[in-house]
């Protein structure tokens, strides 16, 4: 069984943002929500500390001429131990065997207890009937089931959470996760963790990716190579 | 309302229909099921939570409920457990405000899903990790042993065992019910604010606090306006009860901003400052430290003050917005800012003018949460005036406070 993962170069990442659209786009998400985004950040700091200095993005942290700026993509981290997992009072939540975090949509009671619970805010309650413009369905298009459970539907029913499936009808179909493909600059690599030998594993293990905000033990699946590393595995 | 056919307690329902009191109440009722099924159209974009945000009113009314539930049955189980006399005139209204509020508790969750007609799946497929599904368990087990106490109290009151053994399993089922209400947030490591072991113990004599506060709201209106006689040596045992409650409630509680404070560790840090005078948030701490903290406390303190039912009837009215205040304190704030809080924000699930992401959240309730909460309070006052009637308290009271030496 593979453990399926990703790991996200922080030192190629140009914050340009496509797969955070890129992500809208095959997942048909209505306007407001990002199941992806960029953060704009500081180099090699934990995210967790503070307030940030701007509240906008693409502007460098600190003061002149001490300024940085690294960027910091953003989707669920599918966590080996998820606290949305973990509170979902309905079990709607759940971690598929080889790691993917998915929602039910047709068990969640949308008690938002997960969004509550999630350290990484990534999770998007569907407040109300979506906004489309224009509005068709675009993406992948079709519902997906897994083990008979309907984990993706183009559009959603109002009421219940979605976030990021890392893509699970592109997985199970042998396929990279879409913003995986889209990346201009080649800074995400998706694969299995389980696997010594696989690109991801190769990043994790010998050259130092780490897991965003390890130190509250969620495990995540999603990893990133600090933006100070030397781009050397895929030159 | 104050009129002689009210005073002599007779369990008719015309006296009730026919009460200006009961009207208001039942247009608030009203009110609020139309404000739900305008949310059930609109969904929860209805009310004024998004991502960031996401919990609100519902919530902390919740949180608030689950606490006035607990004050009926401490004081009823304490009459029997501890064999505190005084308390005894109370003990049946106490056990009924127990059964209404745990089972408003329950009922203010329903508006606060997404997919209200899911709620079964609650009982279908219970994921046992989850503290909601234990607090669930917890609620339903809390009414359902209200209900039973309270039958056998009205029906077969010479059951005189099985009251002191009902009453024993009442007190730690409490303090269960409130712990367990605690863990729902105290376990989120996500939410620095939650995230104390304190959160139990809190809960635990807030719970205490508000729903005394609630009896003797209760106790005092019935004094006023339906004539009853609660005899001071009753008024003394509440008052006591009280002033303990307040003052074990805030001594937690300002051991958690200590510990905040020194520690100074910045996403804590930050919750607290939000809190503190000067911060956005500062009403609740006003509400709770001054509002319904010092000033009660003098009343209750001063043997001078405390001795008049009135001021009582005042000291637990601040004390109730004070624990409410505590309650918003507790849940709004600490969502304000998430642990990762970078540009651009979160995602807002909506679109609004300044656009669709949110870095510093900012939660507001609107007409249709207000609505909504406040027909809640005002069915559950409904049920308590029905019940009072129904279960002859009033013939109950003045015939238990007759055995109750001043
Ligand atoms: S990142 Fe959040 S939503 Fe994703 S698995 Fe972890 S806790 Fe759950
Ligand atoms: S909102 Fe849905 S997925 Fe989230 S905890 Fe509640 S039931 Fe589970
Ligand atoms: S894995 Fe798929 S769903 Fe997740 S962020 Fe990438 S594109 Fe979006």
């Amino acid at each position: 069984m593979a453990r399926w993962g990703m790991v996200i170069d922080q030192s190629k990442c140009v914050g340009c943002w496509t797969c955070a659209v890129g992500c809208k786009a095959i997942n048909d998400e209505p306007l407001g929500y990002w199941w992806n985004r960029v953060l704009t950040t500081e180099p090699d700091s934990s995210a967790q500390v503070a307030a940030p200095a701007t509240p906008a993005v693409d502007v460098p942290h600190g003061t002149y001429p001490n300024l940085e700026l690294a960027y910091l993509p953003l989707a669920c981290q599918h966590c080996n131990n998820a606290p949305c997992e973990k509170v979902c009072p309905v079990g709607a939540t759940f971690r598929r065997d080889d790691g993917l975090i998915l929602i039910d949509y047709e068990r969640c009671i949308g008690c938002r207890y997960c969004v509550a619970a999630c350290p990484y805010g990534v999770r998007i309650f569907n407040w109300g009937p979506a906004k489309r413009e224009p509005n068709f369905v675009i993406g992948y298009g079709e519902e997906y089931r897994t083990g008979g459970r309907l984990v993706f539907e183009p559009v959603r029913p109002v009421g219940i959470v979605e976030k990021c499936t890392l893509c699970v009808e592109r997985v199970d179909a042998n396929e990279q996760p879409f913003c995986v493909d889209v990346c201009p600059v080649g800074a995400r690599v998706f694969g299995d963790l389980d696997d010594p030998k696989s690109e991801v594993s190769v990043l994790v293990n010998d050259e130092g990716a780490e897991q965003l905000l390890a130190e509250l033990g969620t495990n995540p699946n999603i990893f990133y190579l600090p933006s100070s590393h030397p781009n050397k595995v895929s030159d | 309302m104050v009129n002689s056919s009210v005073r002599t307690d007779l369990p008719t329902a015309p006296g009730l229909a026919r009460s200006p009191w009961t009207w208001l109440l039942g247009v608030l009722v009203l009110l609020g099921l139309v404000a739900w099924v305008y949310e059930l159209g609109h969904g929860l974009a209805a009310t004024g939570m998004r991502d960031v945000v996401s919990w609100g009113m519902y919530i902390f009314t919740f949180a608030y409920l689950v606490g006035l539930s607990a004050g009926g049955l401490i004081v009823a189980s304490s009459s029997e457990v501890f064999h505190i006399e005084a308390l005894r005139p109370l003990a049946r209204l106490g056990v009924l405000a127990a059964a209404v509020f745990s089972a408003a508790a329950g009922l203010m969750i329903i508006p606060d899903l997404g997919q209200p007609i899911r709620v079964l799946n609650l009982f279908i497929f219970p994921n046992w990790t989850s503290p909601l599904v234990w607090d669930v368990t917890i609620i339903t087990i809390y009414f359902l042993f209200s209900i039973l106490e309270l039958w056998v109290m009205v029906r077969r009151p010479e059951k005189k065992a099985t009251l002191t053994t009902l009453a024993f399993i009442g007190l730690p089922l409490a303090v269960l019910l409130h712990s367990i209400t605690a863990i729902i947030f105290g376990l989120q490591m996500s939410r620095p604010w939650w995230n104390t072991a304190l959160m139990a113990p809190i809960f635990v004599a807030s719970a205490i606090l508000s729903g005394t506060a609630l009896i003797v709201l209760i106790a005092w209106i019935l004094q006023r306006y339906n004539g009853l006689r609660i005899p001071a040596a009753t008024w003394r045992w509440l008052a006591g009860l009280m002033v303990m409650a307040l003052f074990v409630d805030l001594f937690f509680v300002a051991s958690d901003y200590v510990t905040i404070a020194w520690d100074n560790i910045p996403k804590d840090r930050q919750v607290l400052d939000l809190i503190l005078p000067g911060g956005p948030y500062q009403l609740t701490f006003w509400f709770e430290w001054v509002v319904g903290g010092v000033i009660p406390f003098v009343i209750l303190a001063s043997s001078k003050l405390r001795a008049k039912a009135s001021n009582l009837a005042l000291a637990a009215a601040l004390i109730l917005m004070g624990v409410y205040a505590f309650r918003i304190e507790l849940v709004i704030p600490a969502f304000v800012n998430p642990l990762i809080q970078l540009p651009p924000g979160t995602s807002l699930g909506a679109v609004s003018t300044s656009g669709s992401f949110q870095l510093i959240g900012h939660y507001s309730p609107t007409w249709v949460e207000y609505l909504i909460t406040l027909g809640l309070f005002a069915l559950t006052a409904l049920a308590i005036s029905i019940g009072y009637r129904r279960l002859h308290l009033g013939r109950n009271i003045q015939e238990a406070a007759e055995h109750v030496a001043d």
